[in-house]
């Protein structure tokens, strides 16, 4: 192993070496252009007031302070919002797995009458769009406005990821679902109890998927919901960046100012729109070094399906 | 018998009506639940994506959502008009402006973003350390994860006013750039944040495609001495063609489909002209301004074409690479 390896580069040639210095070089460039942004935000986040107003933070914080986030935690709707993003995206995520789950079993049997028709119906939801108008109206006449369920109903069953657990379904050998069926099982309980057990990285990563989707959606929480209490995570931060100069005019004009005395400094505008962004990139970046490779096989699942 | 049925289906149905239903009546009767199954997923299929189908009929009609009991209802209970909205849609002098934004915007993106992580995938695959290529795929993968207001959130932090990159312009003695303001950089803010959001996501599909371009034949191009970029240019290339035909064959398919929660968050009144594209003008004339069957009819008039250029996409790569993009 390591003595091919050691063949290997007393092989390359100088053009072969450059072409790794040049790849090395590039994709560094690339990373931190993906990472110096957030680097920024976050030091934002904690830097004192006068720093931040005036432009003078870079990639690092200064003049280290809290206040901006404790200002955005505990005078905002902050953990309001952040319930409700939880809340769709937990229950979200069970709905779509049951109806993705049961559709895809059904429809990854090649043998199924009538399964290139139910398989069609898809495919044309995929490609033909009603539009949001009369989706808003569809919703409308539910009476489910301004509730957690027209969040969650756009995104009840992605077709894309019924097509990838589809596409899985039917790669798992018939051999053990047929033993299981000899044995007397039914469909439910095999799928149950032999195929899912089975599927559990396929799971894994469309979850992943739907709760990304459920997470990060802001249009249509912003298109079916009104009531300030039911905004989400998305819809309160755009709301902050949109809006921080009102946010930041009332805090000083209120009683709040006066109580909050000198501290109120270090709470600009940018500040706030930079803990707000921060405070809710968190979690992703807390979850994603476990999830990376689920995701992954995301990407390569979707693209090796057809 | 019934093999010889199993192959008759195999050969293109070649079973009667009244075979395929004593078939299927027998296959009901062993697996019921199979069928039960479907039911939640046809559900919300009927609620959400067919149910808004029949709504396409506003476009048709002068739409008074207090005409009936409930506005699906009311749609049934509203006048035909015929196509008098689509004759005014033509003519209105703002249907230009959104068609011609929406094909700019996300012709300019694939023009300009498309070629990026085929390179990038090149270059990583030349990565000899294992940690430091995962350190680097982590880096560029993440930004796909956060949602356009983060993403609008960062860039409003980088490119305000008074945002690191106005500040670094002013220090050189350049004026500041309105970034979200100014006509002539919006759209580049535009590309540029998808970009940033987009290219890790498709790096990862170039790599594993990469992966699988067979190894020895790079073995068999050095012995013969080619170098690198002959290496990338003969067999890289070549192996990742039908990836590369496949991923623009559906960035052209779904241009009238992309870029509208971006668009919605990140534009505002003062670059109307440049960066509004078809659904977002669909939105605000239907949702904001109530005008419902007037954006029913451009939001039909795009899913038509939409439709059409999925479609043509499909046969495309059918016909290229024998495989569907569904």
């Amino acid at each position: 192993m390591t003595g091919s390896r050691i063949r290997k580069l007393k092989l390359k040639s100088t053009s072969e070496r450059a072409f790794t210095i040049a790849a090395y070089i590039i994709m560094t460039a690339l990373a931190l252009i993906c990472i110096f942004p957030c680097l920024h935000v976050f030091s934002k986040s904690i830097s004192g007031g006068n720093l931040v107003a005036t432009g003078q933070i870079y990639f690092t914080p200064k003049a280290i302070q809290f206040e901006t986030m404790e200002y955005i935690l505990e005078k905002t709707e902050f953990f309001n919002c952040l319930k409700n993003t939880l809340i769709v995206t937990v229950l979200g995520t069970a709905i779509s797995m049951f109806t993705t789950i049961t559709t895809a079993y059904p429809l990854s049997k090649p043998k199924m009458p009538g399964r290139k028709l139910f398989v069609m119906l898809y495919v044309i939801s995929m490609v033909f769009f009603g539009g949001i108008v009369p989706a808003y109206m569809v919703v409308n006449t539910l009476g489910i406005l301004d509730t957690y369920w027209a969040i969650i109903l756009p995104f009840a069953i992605v077709q894309f990821n019924m097509f990838v657990m589809k596409s899985y379904f039917e790669g798992l050998p018939e051999s053990i679902e047929e033993a299981a069926q000899i044995d007397g099982a039914s469909d439910v309980q095999t799928l149950v109890r032999i195929v899912i057990p089975m599927s559990k990285p396929v799971i894994a990563t469309v979850s992943l998927l739907y709760a990304v989707n459920y997470w990060n959606n802001y249009f249509h929480a912003m298109m079916y919901t009104n009531s300030s209490s039911m905004r989400t995570l998305q819809v309160y931060l755009y709301d902050i960046i949109n809006n921080g100069q009102a946010f930041l005019e009332s805090l000083y004009s209120g009683s709040l100012g006066t109580n909050l005395g000198n501290s109120m400094v270090n709470i600009t505008t940018d500040g706030m729109v930079a803990a707000a962004v921060t405070l809710s990139i968190i979690p992703i970046i807390a979850v994603y070094p476990f999830v990376q490779r689920y995701l992954i096989k995301g990407i390569t699942l979707g693209s090796v399906k057809g | 018998m019934r093999k010889k049925r199993e192959e008759a289906m195999k050969m293109g149905r070649k079973l009667s009506a009244k075979q395929q239903i004593v078939h299927f009546i027998k296959y009901f009767k062993a697996h019921p639940f199979l069928y039960l199954m479907l039911i939640p997923g046809f559900f919300f299929l009927f609620i959400y994506k067919f149910w808004p189908l029949y709504g396409l009929e506003m476009a048709f009609k002068d739409y008074n959502i207090f005409a009936g009991a409930n506005p699906m209802d009311s749609i049934a209970a509203s006048d035909w008009v015929g196509l008098k909205w689509f004759e005014r849609l033509f003519s209105s002098s703002q249907f230009p402006v959104v068609l011609r934004n929406t094909l700019v915007i996300n012709s300019l993106k694939i023009l300009f973003l498309f070629p990026i992580p085929i390179i990038a995938a090149i270059l990583l695959n030349e990565i000899n350390s294992h940690l430091y290529k995962k350190t680097l795929t982590t880096a560029i993968y993440i930004p796909y994860f956060f949602s356009w207001v983060v993403i609008y959130g960062i860039f409003y932090s980088l490119l305000g006013s008074y945002g690191v990159v106005n500040t670094i312009l002013s220090s050189l003695g350049l004026s500041r750039v309105q970034f979200f303001t100014d006509q002539s950089v919006f759209r580049g803010v535009l590309i540029f944040t998808e970009g940033w959001k987009e290219i890790g996501y498709n790096t990862i599909i170039y790599l594993a495609a990469i992966t699988t371009i067979d190894s020895t034949l790079y073995e068999a191009a050095r012995i013969d001495g080619a170098s690198k970029i002959q290496q990338v240019w003969h067999i890289t290339l070549p192996g990742l063609l039908p990836t590369i035909v496949l991923m623009l064959i559906l960035k052209v398919g779904y241009i009238l489909d992309t870029g509208f929660e971006q668009v919605l968050i990140f534009y505002n009144p003062a670059v109307y002209d440049v960066a509004d594209i078809i659904q977002t003008y669909v939105y605000r004339i239907g949702l904001g301004q109530a005008n419902f069957s007037l954006a029913t009819a451009l939001g039909l008039f795009n899913s038509v074409v939409a439709f059409i250029l999925v479609v043509s996409a499909n046969t495309v790569s059918k016909k290229l690479l024998g495989r569907s993009i569904w």
